[in-house]
């Protein structure tokens, strides 16, 4: 299989991006086409969209994903999914339930080749907390993830802080346990601070510094490189992005940043996420220079 | 795969093995930017040409096997994927007759990682729109009018 032997910062697509155009207009391969057209070299996908016949894809669909990557060079970043406790209208699955989703996911990941995965958890409150027996349900699949070299990192997201109490029980997880099978992917919307007028913000949301995912970044395996606004001169206007890249080579970081588009116009009749996503990798291209 | 959820392709009459008419079908979409277990879905009302046909008289098709709304309901592990459309079956004695007709069918599905706010009977209503739209979760009552030959 395709593998970018690069140490550091690398350039990769969450092709969630182009949630408004896949199978209607472009099929998987053009997606990787797409990634190859920028020169990035790292795909996340969402299992549930992404995978024909998930979670039981065919052998054929398997090797044509492989075939994919090594025609594109393109790698496996990062497999998107989610633990959905809450699939049952009236009850919430029991933590076997939920640990047998799990593996099945952990599986089927390895047998695509990822080593990193976005593991979303259901919610239970406004403040976006997990349900209360996620550490019982990540317990129950470690022994598995560390027999197939997985790691399950939740994403951190606006309105959530880096320096937040979810952050903090994730990291105090990840010591007690001692694992190396569970850590994090932050999502650039955390690093924030620029609003339109008028346009809603949450009442939690506190921007973090750049340097704030400073003491993060062991347990940091995958960021998502959210974008908002992109100008003419391949600058994004609204979260402070030479000082992120600045910090994350400082600290000699190394894995994915995966462009994540997610503004509402990308559903406006006629509107090319290609090229949006093509502005913000001139701008991480001119950053990382690879 | 058409953009709107109802699709062209796909209406017709359907017949029972003795060759009746018994109902009609047409072919819907996932309007989501993921997948979803079946148990995710909440099936509402067909309307068409303003006669209403409960959820009772419907059955969902995917990968040929048939569902009701009860089967649905229990079944977490059964996916349905965005790129694959799913056919609706409407029961109705002799059918539709030939030329246009108007359909209107709502469906919702619960995304089970939102908060309980947008989760509730009352937001996931599918004869009734979201109190809050969202592009990538589309809207629960879609209609078109398309012709049966």
């Amino acid at each position: 299989m395709y593998h970018y032997n690069k140490k550091g910062l690398k350039r990769g697509i969450a092709v969630y991006s182009y949630s408004a155009e896949y199978g209607l207009t472009k099929n998987l391969e053009d997606l990787f086409a797409e990634i190859q057209d920028m020169g990035a070299h790292g795909i996340e996908i969402l299992a549930n969209t992404h995978i024909d016949g998930y979670p039981y894809p065919s052998q054929e669909w398997v090797d044509n994903w492989f075939r994919l990557c090594d025609e594109y060079e393109v790698e496996p970043a990062e497999y998107g999914h989610w633990i959905d406790s809450h699939a049952l209208k009236g009850r919430e699955l029991t933590t076997e339930e939920s640990v047998e989703m799990l593996k099945r996911d952990i599986r089927l990941a390895h047998r695509l080749g990822f080593h990193v995965m976005r593991t979303k958890m259901p919610v239970i409150n406004e403040k976006l907390e997990p349900v209360t027996n996620w550490r019982e349900i990540i317990k129950g699949v470690l022994p598995l993830a560390e027999k197939l070299g997985m790691v399950m990192c939740p994403e951190i997201h606006n309105p959530s802080n880096l320096k937040g109490e979810m952050v903090q029980q994730y990291v105090d997880f990840i010591k007690e346990t001692g694992t190396k099978n569970f850590g994090l992917n932050i999502d650039f919307s955390v690093f924030r601070t620029e609003f339109k007028e008028g346009e809603w913000r949450d009442p939690l949301y506190v921007p973090n510094k750049p340097e704030d995912i400073i003491p993060l970044l062991p347990y940091v395996y995958c960021c998502h490189a959210k974008f908002i606004n992109m100008n003419d001169n391949f600058e994004e206007t609204t979260m402070p992005y030479p000082e992120i890249i600045r910090v994350l080579q400082d600290n000699n970081w190394d894995g994915y940043l995966l462009s994540e588009y997610e503004g509402p116009d990308k559903y406006d009749e006629g509107y090319e996420v290609g090229q949006t996503l093509r502005k913000h990798h001139i701008l991480l291209k001119n950053l990382i220079g690879d | 795969m058409d953009r709107q959820v109802i699709q062209s392709t796909g209406f017709h009459n359907i017949k029972d093995e003795e060759g009746k008419v018994v109902g009609f079908t047409f072919r819907v979409r996932l309007p989501y930017y993921r997948g979803i277990y079946l148990s995710q879905l909440r099936p509402g009302s067909c309307f068409v040409d303003g006669e209403k046909f409960t959820k009772d008289e419907i059955t969902w098709v995917f990968n040929g096997e048939e569902y009701t709304w009860q089967e649905l309901a229990e079944d977490f592990h059964t996916h349905w994927v965005p790129n694959v459309c799913a056919a609706i079956r409407v029961k109705k004695e002799g059918g539709l007759a030939q030329g246009f007709h108007d359909i209107k069918y709502g469906y919702s599905f619960e995304s089970s990682y939102m908060p309980p706010m947008m989760e509730s009977d009352e937001a996931l209503n599918p004869d009734a729109e979201s109190p809050i739209f969202m592009p990538e979760f589309g809207h629960h009552v879609n209609e078109r009018r398309l012709l049966i030959v």
